[in-house]
């Protein structure tokens, strides 16, 4: 660990990560309980996707549209074709991109029952890219085969994708899914940690990109506009989360 | 499924969900070619007709008119339900209008079979503006929900001890005198 790698933490580290990979004139979802997401989004806004038009459900932020009339809207616009990005975390993440939101062991007899999923299944579908975050990144998360597939990586034949899965983002590294070969590819590794350090905690034999390289750090625009505008419209949307997980500048 | 059982379908389609183990676990959503696409496979889904759906107002008028929280599904949800409960915060002698619920849900009288006066009536959740979450007594379902044997001196304790709503506020420490206006 550098010096510089102890200026930020996990959380702001993921947004800043998140940040980087919006892109200008989206049109983003952020779901329930999604703080880093949201502070991601909310920085690219600040950044570089000025035009994004960011909606965050249940925010109080008039700015960021909230889906008022309920979250079937969310779920409508996606089947439309006009989400162009949103984000899923999940239990198990599998090698073949599947996503568990629901149990962990035998379905009839689970040794611990998630809250399961509301329209993940078909976000993961409709969503043009999405993009998964886990707060951890261990051999329980990133496993070969889910416990339960929520939602698939790999899409059946004769079935209408928008699109998938596209990246994941975890406290060590960025993996991207390579749509040709239908697995994920190590494509950048966060200051902090190493490439036997990410290839450990992952429960399936990683591929790594030809061009794997370091995550850049935080710059300090990142962080200060993080720690100041980002974290103060998040107090009205993630008023733990901006107090305690982002440091105030 | 809730939408298809609102608008009266006989079934909806979903898309995605192919390849979820969800469709392993839901004899409701089956797998059928897109007529209009031969050749495309889609999901669909049986209606959610519920019997009875029960909605916890801010304020609702005798004939069955009433405003829930913030703006959601809930008229969705009431439209699909084959009868309707309404519980109520405050009962207004006056007909509402769709206008008496600006940034709340308007519930019509023809989606209402039914209205039950009952202040504090989403404790230990919260109700709008009027009051929020009850967060220790939350935590204590929680654990008491944990094994069956807590959870039913739980509600013996809440539940089924007490004989009315005025009893159970007084077991959730939640006071409430009677005849008091809540606060709108």
């Amino acid at each position: 660990m550098t010096e510089q790698a102890q200026n930020y933490n996990l959380e702001e580290l993921m947004a800043i990560i998140i940040s980087r990979e919006v892109r200008d004139f989206e049109t983003i979802g952020v779901g329930a309980v999604s703080p880093i997401p949201a502070a991601g989004s909310i920085l690219a806004e600040q950044l570089h996707a000025s035009h994004a038009q960011i909606m965050i459900l249940e925010s109080n932020e008039k700015k960021y549209y909230s889906f008022p009339a309920g979250i079937s809207e969310l779920h409508f616009l996606a089947q439309r074709g006009d989400l162009d990005l949103f984000f899923l975390s999940g239990l198990q993440i599998d090698r073949k991109g599947n996503i568990n939101l629901h149990v962990i062991g035998d379905y009839e007899a689970p040794r611990m029952r998630l809250p399961g999923a509301y329209g993940s299944a078909m976000l993961y579908y409709m969503a043009h890219r999405v993009i998964l975050f886990r707060t951890e990144h261990t051999t329980r998360t990133f496993v070969e085969k889910v416990d339960f597939i929520t939602a698939p990586g790999a899409t059946p034949a004769n079935v209408h994708r928008e699109g998938g899965p596209t990246l994941v983002v975890t406290p060590k590294a960025i993996l991207a899914w390579d749509r040709l070969s239908q697995e994920w590819i190590l494509e950048s590794v966060h200051p902090g940690s190493s490439l036997e350090d990410v290839k450990a905690n992952t429960g399936f034999p990683l591929k790594v990109s030809a061009s794997i390289k370091m995550t850049p750090f935080p710059t300090d625009q990142e962080l200060f506009t993080l720690r100041t505008v980002v974290r103060d419209k998040l107090k009205s949307i993630y008023p733990e989360f901006a107090q305690k997980k982002i440091r105030s500048a | 499924m809730v939408q298809a059982g609102s608008m009266g379908l006989p079934f909806i389609s979903v898309r995605g969900l192919l390849g979820s183990d969800i469709l392993k676990h839901r004899p409701d959503l089956r797998v059928a070619e897109n007529p209009f696409n031969p050749g495309e496979e889609v999901v669909i889904a049986q209606p959610i007709r519920p019997d009875v759906a029960v909605f916890h107002a801010l304020k609702a008028d005798c004939w069955g008119n009433a405003a829930t929280p913030g703006l959601g599904d809930d008229l969705m949800m009431a439209r699909a339900a084959k009868w309707v409960i309404v519980t109520t915060e405050e009962v207004s002698d006056r007909e509402l209008t769709p206008r008496d619920a600006v940034d709340q849900t308007f519930l019509p009288a023809i989606d209402v079979d039914g209205v039950v006066h009952l202040p504090s009536g989403a404790h230990p959740a919260s109700c709008g503006n009027c009051y929020s979450i009850d967060d220790a007594h939350l935590k204590e379902y929680l654990e008491a929900s944990k094994e069956e044997r807590t959870f039913k001196s739980y509600l013996e304790k809440y539940v089924h001890s007490a004989s009315n709503q005025e009893e159970y506020l007084k077991r959730a420490g939640i006071a409430v005198s009677p005849g008091e206006e809540s606060r709108i």
